[in-house]
């Protein structure tokens, strides 16, 4: 099962550098987030958990999508 | 002076003809306007222009994507308004169904668009009830619910009542009260909660004594303090509901607010609504004393020193633009934070669909309205910290214009979402099912059990 810790073993499939938690920004309707997820040190891709997106990201587009 | 794309449809408010109508500039204030060829020509300011405060035609404007009842109960016969409902014709399906569960109010308030009484008609049994609930659940899916009146703690079986509705899975479970009971009955706040209640919608119009007499017929303030404490105990939430009239509490609405935002995280935000003229109310269909939402909007930041701004507010994401605004706070210390700055549903958006905002609004309203959430055990990132927030600190400001027989706009009604469940299980939009002519006749209120569409009546009639 997928975990948070995937990172460390985590491979970008461009650069073929392993993956390592940073501090991204998220912007959604003028609110910023800060969150650590795995991003490639090459290209800054980023790699977003399915939990995380399913979970908290999902929860906090919904609250910000308030009528 | 006319404007551009004003045109619509209204009823005569005395004998409930189908009326062309337009809006209409006259001087900073943006009439509704229609004449009977009976009874002659009316017209109701529904705008005011309040320096600073949005555009009519602007906020009139906001495109939508219809989207009609799924399951229609009735055909297009006569045409919108008389084919309730829902007919196919229908451009909002629900968002909270209302259910009545007893048309009796001891309290008989001077102001009240049922007209409840503590000796009026019967209570519906508890079958009826459940076959009300079967009907809005199949025509509208898991929509918000509120369990109305007449006032509903009044029925013994009110938790029986929220027991049933939570069988039906609807988002959020309300009941719509004057809070006497919950105020003065220890425990009885804590036995609603017990019982599946979310949160109490309550009517709470003002924190003076004599502003509270004129409408609600004596001054029973200290019981409704007494029920915003008593639901915050029982875990239960608490939004405010504020019947707004000129003259009577439209200064105060700035101190109701500063008020409101210090009690408890239970209570979830101040809903006003300025008085219709419909059902009982205490002057006369006259046009000229209504409070317009812009007025209000320029009433909430001069009032609050400008906590709250008119920018803050935008329009609704499922009802008609001209129904409601809203606005979202964080608050702090009792001070408020607007969550944001403009919104994906606002009106600056160049077109909405109506199936997808209406559902977005749903889900905020039952999170929303109902008891805060606790917070998580561990906040690890932004993520956390915001859910955590919202669970807690955040607070709703809102306003709804209700329309009555002179303010009466078909293009509104059409795009109502907002609906009262009959006892023969039909959707009649809130406005609607309310409305009464001039001598008090309703459209819909007063249909017998074995009710027909409207359109049906008058065929046969």
């Amino acid at each position: 099962m997928e975990t948070e810790n995937t990172a460390d073993i985590l491979e970008c499939c461009k650069c073929h550098v392993t993956l390592e938690s940073r501090r991204t920004d998220f912007v959604y309707l003028n609110y910023n987030f800060h969150v650590d997820v795995p991003r490639c040190p090459k290209c800054g891709q980023v790699y977003l958990p399915k939990a995380l997106v399913e979970g908290k990201m999902a929860d906090v587009e919904m609250l910000l999508e308030e009528k | 002076m006319s404007m551009s794309d004003c045109h619509t449809q209204s009823l005569c408010p005395v004998c409930f003809r189908l009326l062309d109508a337009e809006y209409e500039a006259r001087g900073d204030t943006v009439h509704l306007c229609k004449v009977c060829p009976e009874h002659g020509p009316f017209s109701v300011p529904v705008w005011k222009r309040v320096p600073g405060t949005p555009n009519f035609e602007v906020w009139r404007a906001t495109r939508r994507i219809p989207a009609p009842p799924q399951h229609p109960a009735t055909r297009v016969h006569k045409g919108c308004p008389f084919d309730c409902g829902l007919c196919p014709d229908h451009a909002q399906h629900t968002c909270n169904g209302i259910v009545e569960v007893t048309s009796r109010c001891s309290t008989a308030c001077p102001v009240c668009y049922a007209q409840a009484s503590a000796d009026k008609g019967g209570n519906p049994s508890l079958e009826t009830i459940r076959q009300m609930f079967s009907a809005l659940a199949s025509a509208s899916g898991p929509c918000n619910v509120q369990i109305s009146g007449g006032e509903p703690t009044e029925r013994e079986d009110l938790p029986e009542i929220i027991r049933m509705a939570r069988e039906f899975r609807f988002g959020l479970v309300q009941v719509n009260t004057n809070g006497l009971r919950l105020g003065v009955e220890p425990g009885y706040a804590a036995h609603l909660k017990e019982a599946g209640l979310d949160s109490a919608y309550l009517q709470f119009d003002t924190l003076e004594g004599e502003a509270c007499r004129t409408l609600r017929g004596k001054d029973c303030i200290a019981e409704k303090l007494a029920a915003v404490e008593a639901c915050g105990k029982a875990g239960l939430g608490v939004v405010l509901v504020c019947t707004l009239v000129r003259g009577v509490n439209e200064g105060t609405v700035g101190d109701l607010l500063q008020w409101a935002v210090c009690q408890g995280k239970h209570v979830r935000g101040l809903h006003f609504q300025p008085a219709a003229a419909f059902g009982r109310f205490p002057k006369g269909m006259e046009s000229e004393g209504r409070i317009t939402l812009p007025e209000l909007m320029d009433l909430l930041e001069r009032q609050t020193g400008g906590m709250v701004r008119i920018e803050d507010f935008h329009a609704p994401s499922c009802e008609h633009p001209l129904c409601s605004f809203s606005a979202t706070y964080v608050r702090l210390d009792g001070n408020l934070t607007a969550a944001r700055a403009g919104s994906c549903c606002s009106a600056s958006h160049p077109l909405l669909d109506n199936a997808e905002t209406s559902r977005i609004s749903r889900n905020f309203t039952a999170r929303q309205w109902a008891s805060p959430r606790s917070l998580p055990i561990a906040q690890y990132d932004d993520f956390d910290r915001f859910i955590a927030d919202f669970g807690t600190n955040f607070f709703t400001l809102s306003a709804m214009a209700f329309q009555d027989a002179l303010g009466l706009d078909i293009e509104r009604v059409r795009g109502c979402c907002i609906h009262v469940v009959t006892q023969a299980g039909r959707l009649v939009p809130f406005c609607l099912y309310n409305l009464t002519s001039r001598d008090g006749r309703s459209l819909y209120r007063s249909l017998p059990d074995h009710e027909q569409p409207l359109s049906e009546r008058l065929e046969q009639a």
